[in-house]
């Protein structure tokens, strides 16, 4: 699997996560991967924490504290990057 | 699985025990003053867990807590209690983690000793559980950070020396666009107003605070720009673990004095502790003292093991302190009779320190949101 397929794996199940747990199955189907997770107000303190825990979980990699940043957290794209860059650092 | 303290534990627990035991309390209804932070700061009670090397315990979860049970037990009173475990569990917590040197160092001295007091200031009148809402701003300006906002109960903000406060610097960002600052209470633009009148925990005083041009210099930014919230969620989970021991000190003291109460007391030709519907009431009380100590002890011993497990462990934790205070107070009540329910007896008190345990710290509906989304709700 390419770096690009592996990143793009990782982004839907993120989107799919999104979707069932804080939007009701988005059943409009708006988010996208460049949705501001953050400005829209979709990522609050529980839905944050809930994400980290998914993320920790699913794709098996460690989110510290200096990983929770807006950069990494501002849309499903941002971090979909942060988890393959984590999980790639990890396996070399 | 290992149930018992070690000797070191033990030993660290009865000599705290016994030291507060020795300490004056605050008059009825009025906060503990200087002289009460100064005297539990040299029995070690105000620097648990901050580092050895700024003059702290080094403490790990668990000890922090089982010293904090134990200074309540023996006789502290639980609102200044309540309001070391915020300076330390809230704020040290958080200055020893991220703060940057020289602040660090020079904070935590003080902070250990008891000479200085941490207030931690979160909360505002429309920002409660959802920090998305907070309005407090803080804009970089040349070496220093400008800080405009209002903060609502502050813990131990009458008397703080440094407040550890949390503000927005990037208001796109959100949830994630809050940063931290150490704010010396004599900075000018910072105003601690009066100490608000509460219905319980009064040993230690609350206010609100405001912040209107504030100028904090940009080395008292804790840790980075962003990092707020994650800094936050991090000193609540000690906060939220480690603070209701003091009520697990409380509930211990509560049940011993029913015990003497209902093995003294008769009606009816016998001791009240003879009737079955008494004795089967403080069994129920300590049942609910041994099952919520349980469970908080061992969320401690999850954070001490960075286990992904912990923020589940700490919710399902507070939740059975808080219902089991509450319940047991009002245990209390019945136990003591008429008598218990004069001013000053310690029953009534002894409830309504308890009841803020469902809102101060994360409230009870938000532990209960977490325990459901652990199990995939």
């Amino acid at each position: 699997m390419t770096a690009m397929q592996e990143r793009e794996e990782i982004a839907a199940k993120l989107l799919a996560f999104i979707r069932n747990s804080f939007l009701a199955g988005d059943p409009q189907g708006e988010l996208t991967g460049d949705t501001p997770l953050l400005a829209l107000g979709i990522l609050n303190s529980l839905n944050t924490a809930t994400l980290i825990a998914y993320t920790q979980e699913e794709f098996g990699v460690k989110v510290p504290l200096h990983d929770v940043s807006p950069e990494n957290f501002k849309s499903v794209d941002s971090l979909s990057s942060m988890v393959h860059e984590r999980r790639s650092t990890a396996d070399a | 699985m290992d149930f018992d303290p070690s000797p070191e534990q033990r030993q660290r627990a009865a000599s705290i025990r016994t030291a507060a035991g020795g300490l004056p309390r605050p008059e009825r209804g009025t906060p503990a003053g200087r002289d009460l932070w100064e005297a539990a700061g040299k029995i070690g009670v105000t620097g648990l867990c901050l580092p050895a090397d700024c003059g702290g315990g080094g403490l790990g979860a668990l000890d922090t807590a089982l010293a904090l049970e134990a200074f309540r037990a023996g006789g502290a009173d639980t609102g200044h209690s309540f309001g070391i475990a915020a300076h330390l569990l809230a704020c040290g917590t958080v200055l020893a983690e991220h703060a940057h040197e020289p602040v660090r160092a020079e904070l935590l001295r003080g902070l250990a000793a008891g000479t200085t007091i941490a207030a931690n200031a979160m909360t505002e009148d429309e920002a409660g559980s959802d920090l998305s809402r907070l309005a407090t701003t803080a804009v970089a300006d040349g070496d220093s950070y400008v800080l405009n906002g209002v903060k609502s109960f502050v813990s131990n903000g009458p008397l703080a020396d440094v407040v550890v406060t949390y503000a927005v610097t990037s208001p796109e960002a959100g949830y994630l666009g809050l940063s931290v600052f150490a704010v010396r209470t004599g900075s000018p633009g910072f105003r601690a107003g009066p100490a608000l009148d509460k219905a319980g925990l009064a040993g230690c005083a609350a206010a609100r605070v405001e912040f209107a041009g504030c100028r904090v210099p940009r080395s008292h930014l804790i840790g980075s720009e962003g990092q707020g919230s994650a800094i936050f969620q991090g000193s609540m989970a000690w906060e939220r673990a480690c603070l209701p021991a003091i009520y697990l000190g409380a509930m211990q003291e509560q049940l011993d004095q029913c015990l003497a109460h209902c093995r003294q007391r008769r009606q009816f030709g016998r001791r009240i502790g003879d009737f079955q519907a008494v004795a089967h009431r403080l069994a129920t009380m300590r049942r609910r003292l041994e099952s919520s100590r349980l469970l908080l002890y061992r969320a401690c011993w999850l954070i001490d093991r960075d286990s992904p497990g912990a923020g589940e462990a700490v919710a399902l934790a507070k939740v059975a302190v808080t219902e089991a205070a509450i319940a047991n107070g009002v245990d209390a009540a019945r136990l003591s009779g008429a008598q218990g329910y004069l001013a000053g007896a310690g029953v009534g008190s002894h409830l309504q320190d308890a009841v803020p345990l469902h809102i101060f710290s994360g409230t009870t509906d938000i532990q209960q949101e977490i325990i459901a989304r652990g199990m995939g709700l």
